[in-house]
């Protein structure tokens, strides 16, 4: 048999192979040590040498093409197969995975890692004082003695004559102050209790104080800080704005409004009409305050300041009801 | 404060609308909260400031308005320094005042203005004191409530007639009198230190909070001694509070009244008495043993500046005091010397001045600059880290944060079912809660949880995990703090019927796995359970966390008995867990020192044994752990089997043991020898026999 013949005979028996076995078959037909070509190679020995080169030429070209066709449909077979194995065993990728579905943040506890982070990244600390709280801390050192009216601006919890739910965070300040030297510069975030309860007041809020005292601090830097913290929070585009107010331990005092972020400064139901929102109340640290723990107050100033927790959750993710945060449902905290 | 914008207009043209004048005001320190419409008129709702006790009348909010528009001040009453209207004394017969305690009342003065006709004071006057939330009465005491309002000086009338023996004696009760009836009709016990007004007989008024009914003005009444005085404001504070009584009159005493306006004040209402009631002024008395002395505050411009963080010049700061009504002037040294008017007794020293000259300069105009300060490496601080740490892992576990209020009800112990000895009875009780069920603060987080829970099923919820992270307060003595320790507390329940991946463990096990992917996180491992003896939990389903070598906590699942107690009805059972988050704090292990991986394989061997129900798997581990082969590297449980294919109250268990060398390839040969060992000892340990 000639190689055009061999070439032939193989294209006929390749064209209906459907397995790798048949294939592998088919292989050891023509390429085996009994293969047809191979026998045909084997022939080439007794031709004479003229006609020996030609022909072997010939087989050659024609074993390389057996051996590239073979190869070639061994690769279409086993692709076919895959495939097939995989139609199998498909499965319904739509059904939902397996998996633990994650525990959701509280949107106060959110927000309290959220300033936490942006006053540490302004290299404050972070400390902590107890939440039953001598009456001596609590107002007494932030020159709010007994019979002072300054008490009336918070309704306080009592659990004895002097001991009292601390109403603000601010007793962490003259805590701090007892223990370090200044320069002193921190936060405390915590629980605080007034004892008052109806639609827009909880008896238990949060609050971050915010302290900073050395030999050159002023009501310029509490600005600054504070309209940095706001922006952070909000957007770097909320206008902000202080006026003077009124707290024993700040003088001068001050409240922070930041523009409605519902209405953008014309007018709404949140903000009563004025365009602006109460945010927070601060000042710089009352010279008494100081002098009652030390610290000299012609040579050192500072300033601080008491975020309301809920306030900035209830504004950030527009929460319309402050008592909503300690129901823990699921319905809400789901969507944090 | 409630200010009638018509009201302001008598004494100031601020020479700007309404709304203007809110913002004007509001921007300089007198909130304005509210502009109320009332008939053809403007009310301003202004939240006066405790220090700002000279703003709480239409001539203080005035005085404000002038100092920030420049607009001049329309007095009814001669300016200061005027000489005053002379006025004849009153003749010591008919009234004789003594001020036996000049520390509580340093001035006392009065008119007497006589034959009056008591009746209904005009409509203009009642629609006045309406608009500002006082409640007309009649002529004579809608007089003094109006200068009160007007003026900010309480005034009060005694129907001259009834008081007795021509005295008025100014003391404290205490040793003399015992009780005084007041305007109001209530017969009050006087407290201790309480400063009175007496006649000749007894008490006729409490200092500065109410009058005594005895000498009140009637309709009948036709003779007027109307007082005015001078009392210190943490008396008079502290009374109003003893009494719970508080008044328009001690409201403003107990703030800081202005000594120096009472005969202005008196003047003003008995000539509008005169003009109302008819009647005529016929003398005066003014006793005025403690006279005012204006602080001198010395401060210099630059350290104003420097705790301002401006450059405001000299010269206005000068200005701006003295538009405030201060007497400030350069002293000789250089420095301001600023001496507040006798209604800012809110200014005692250089802050206050520096407030004042802030403000009026306003917040506005002060520049906005960041401070330089030392570096910190402090960071948010160990704690804080760990906090959240914990909060991460419960929330990977499932668990949503929960934050709840520190009280609890007296009854959630008894539900607890917590013996009398337990700490958990140690709450500490608030004197003033809002209601009995928040009378308690927490010492547990748990009824808490129980409460959400309940909360969110009746809501229709079915799968629930909170946890939350809180201190709870542990009562020690009266006299001393609480504790306050750090919990970690969860609750969770499941209702598997709808969830798509079937999971067959015991609830327990979700719980305590909960537990202990904290502890694998914060990688305590000197950790082991033990059945728990908790009266609240399942006797059979809890156990304690000991770690470090005590009890940190517990986990486990409610027992129906404290569940039906909560009124939780659910069939499914409910798991808690709380750990002291201040113990594993201190458990922490140091960072880990690296140890080489394995360089040699090792051989695995399964084991299936069959013991009696109560033989615990932590102690077949812990056998298999200790038993004296070198090569034994770990041992793990994977399967446990009840049911028909062992013997009644037999359970299997399948383990994994898993042999290495660490310096080279174990043989099959030798290790069949040590596991044959291993299984022949076990099985005579535990009493159990191979599983077929």
């Amino acid at each position: 048999m000639g190689g055009g013949d061999i070439r032939e005979s193989f294209l006929n028996e390749l064209a209906p192979v459907k397995t790798i076995g048949d294939l592998e078959q088919l292989r050891v037909r023509y390429l085996g040590k009994k293969g047809i070509l191979t026998a045909e190679l084997k022939k080439l020995g007794g031709l004479p040498p003229e006609e020996r080169r030609s022909a072997g030429a010939l087989l050659n070209e024609t074993k390389i093409f057996v051996e590239a066709e073979l190869a070639a449909r061994k690769e279409e077979l086993k692709e076919l197969d895959l495939r097939e194995k995989f139609a199998s065993q498909a499965i319904d990728v739509t059904l939902p995975g397996k998996y633990t579905p994650p525990g959701r943040t509280h949107p106060i506890i959110r927000v309290m890692r959220e300033a936490t982070s942006i006053f540490v990244a302004m290299g404050f600390s972070v400390e902590e004082g107890p939440e039953v709280e001598l009456d001596y801390y609590n107002f007494e050192a932030l020159n709010i003695p007994k019979e002072h009216p300054a008490r009336e601006m918070q309704d306080t919890f009592y659990v004895s004559p002097d001991i009292v739910l601390r109403t603000h965070t601010s007793p962490v300040q003259v805590r701090v102050m007892q223990r370090k030297k200044p320069p002193v510069k921190f936060i405390a975030p915590g629980k605080v209790y007034r004892c008052d309860a109806d639609i827009s007041h909880t008896p238990m809020f949060h609050q971050i104080e915010g302290f900073m005292v050395a030999d050159d601090i002023s009501f310029s830097h509490l600005k600054a800080v504070l309209e940095s913290f706001l922006h952070r929070i909000f957007s770097p585009d909320v206008p902000v704005r202080f006026r003077p107010s009124y707290f024993p331990f700040t003088e001068p005092s001050a409240e922070v409004d930041i523009g409605c972020i519902f209405c953008k400064g014309t007018g709404c139901r949140t903000c009563k009409g004025t365009g602006w929102i109460e945010i927070l109340g601060a000042g710089m640290v009352h010279p008494h305050v100081l002098q009652m723990v030390g610290y000299d107050a012609r040579i050192y100033s500072g300033f601080a300041f008491g975020i309301g927790m809920e306030r900035i959750a209830m504004l950030k993710y527009s929460i319309d009801d402050i008592r909503l945060f300690f129901e823990n449902d699921l319905r809400f905290l789901g969507q944090f | 404060m409630r200010v009638p914008f018509g009201w302001l207009q008598e004494f100031i043209n601020p020479g700007i609308s309404v709304e203007g004048t809110a913002h004007l005001l509001t921007m300089s320190g007198l909130e304005v909260e509210a502009l109320e419409t009332d008939g053809d008129d403007v009310v301003l709702v202004i939240n006066v400031t405790p220090n700002r006790a000279d703003c709480l009348s239409v001539l203080g909010i005035a005085r404000e308005l002038s100092v920030l528009t420049g607009a001049p001040l329309n007095l009814p009453f001669p300016p200061a320094g005027a000489k005053p209207p002379v006025i004849k004394p009153v003749p010591a017969s008919e009234i004789a005042v003594e001020i036996r305690n000049t520390g509580l009342c340093r001035r006392y003065a009065g008119r007497v203005i006589k034959n009056t006709r008591t009746g209904p004071g005009p409509e203009w006057m009642a629609r006045r004191l309406e608009a500002c939330g006082l409640r007309p009465i009649n002529n004579i005491v809608d007089v003094t409530n109006y200068v009160l309002l007007e003026l900010g000086h309480p005034l009060h009338a005694f129907d001259l007639n009834t008081l007795k023996g021509g005295r008025i004696v100014v003391d404290t009760a205490d040793n003399v009198y015992q009780k005084i009836k007041t305007l109001d009709g209530v017969e009050r016990k006087l407290p201790a230190g309480a400063l009175v007004i007496a006649d000749a007989e007894g008490p006729v008024a409490l200092a500065g909070i109410m009058g005594g009914a005895n000498t009140e003005v009637e309709d009948s009444t036709r003779d007027i001694f109307l007082e005015a005085a001078w009392f210190e404001p943490r008396n008079i504070r502290k009374t109003a509070r003893a009494l719970g009584l508080a008044s328009e009159s001690s409201y403003r005493f107990e703030r800081g009244a202005d000594i120096e306006i009472i005969p202005a004040a008196l003047d003003r209402a008995a000539s509008l008495m005169e003009e109302l009631a008819g009647g005529a002024l016929e003398g005066a008395v003014d006793v005025y043993p403690v006279k005012y002395r204006a602080p001198s505050i010395e401060f210099r411009a630059d350290r104003v500046n420097k705790l301002l963080g401006a450059e405001i010049e000299e010269d206005e700061m000068l200005r701006i005091l003295n538009r405030l009504g201060f007497a400030a002037e350069k002293s000789p040294g250089g420095a301001i010397s600023a001496s507040p008017p006798s209604y800012r007794l809110d200014v005692e020293g250089e802050a206050d001045c520096v407030e004042e000259v802030a403000r009026i300069h306003g917040y506005d105009k002060i520049p906005s600059v960041l401070p330089c300060s030392r570096l910190s490496a402090d960071g948010a601080g160990a704690r804080e880290d760990f906090i959240r740490l914990v909060g991460g892992v419960m929330r990977k576990s499932g668990y949503s944060e929960a934050v709840n209020y520190s009280f609890m009800n007296p009854r959630a112990l008894e539900n607890l079912a917590l013996p009398p000895n337990d700490f958990r009875r140690s709450a500490v009780v608030l004197l003033n809660p809002l209601k009995q069920e928040e009378s308690l603060l927490r010492t547990t987080v748990i009824p808490s949880l129980i409460e959400n829970l309940r909360h969110n099923r009746e809501r229709g919820l079915k799968n629930i995990r909170l946890a939350e992270t809180a201190k709870v307060f542990i009562r020690t003595n009266e006299e001393q703090l609480p504790l306050e320790p750090l919990k970690l507390a969860g609750i969770a329940i499941e209702q598997r019927t709808h969830s798509f991946w079937r999971d067959a463990a015991e609830d327990f096990y979700l719980a305590k796995g909960a537990v202990e992917a904290l502890l694998d996180e914060l990688r305590i491992k000197d950790r082991h359970f033990a059945p728990s003896g908790e009266p609240f939990l399942h006797p059979g389903k809890s156990a304690d966390l000991i770690a470090g070598g005590r009890k940190c906590g517990y986990v486990g699942v409610l027992s129906p008995a404290a569940a039906e107690k909560f009124e939780i009805r659910d069939k499914e059972e409910i798991t808690v867990f709380e750990l002291d988050l201040d113990v594993l704090l201190g458990l922490l292990p140091p960072p880990p020192v690296y140890k080489p991986v394995p360089k040699f394989p090792y051989i695995e061997r399964d084991l299936a044994i069959v013991v009696e129900g109560g033989v615990k798997a932590a102690d077949v581990i812990r056998y298999i752990k200790n038993y004296p082969s070198e090569f034994i590297e770990d041992a793990v449980v994977f399967d446990l089997y009840t049911g028909e294919k062992v013997p009644a109250g037999k359970k299997s268990m399948a383990f994994n043991i898993r042999y290495r060398a660490s310096g080279r390839t174990l043989t099959e040969d030798e290790i069949e020898v040590i596991h044959a060992g291993l299984v022949k000892d076990l099985l005579t340990h535990t009493g159990g026999s191979l599983r077929q």
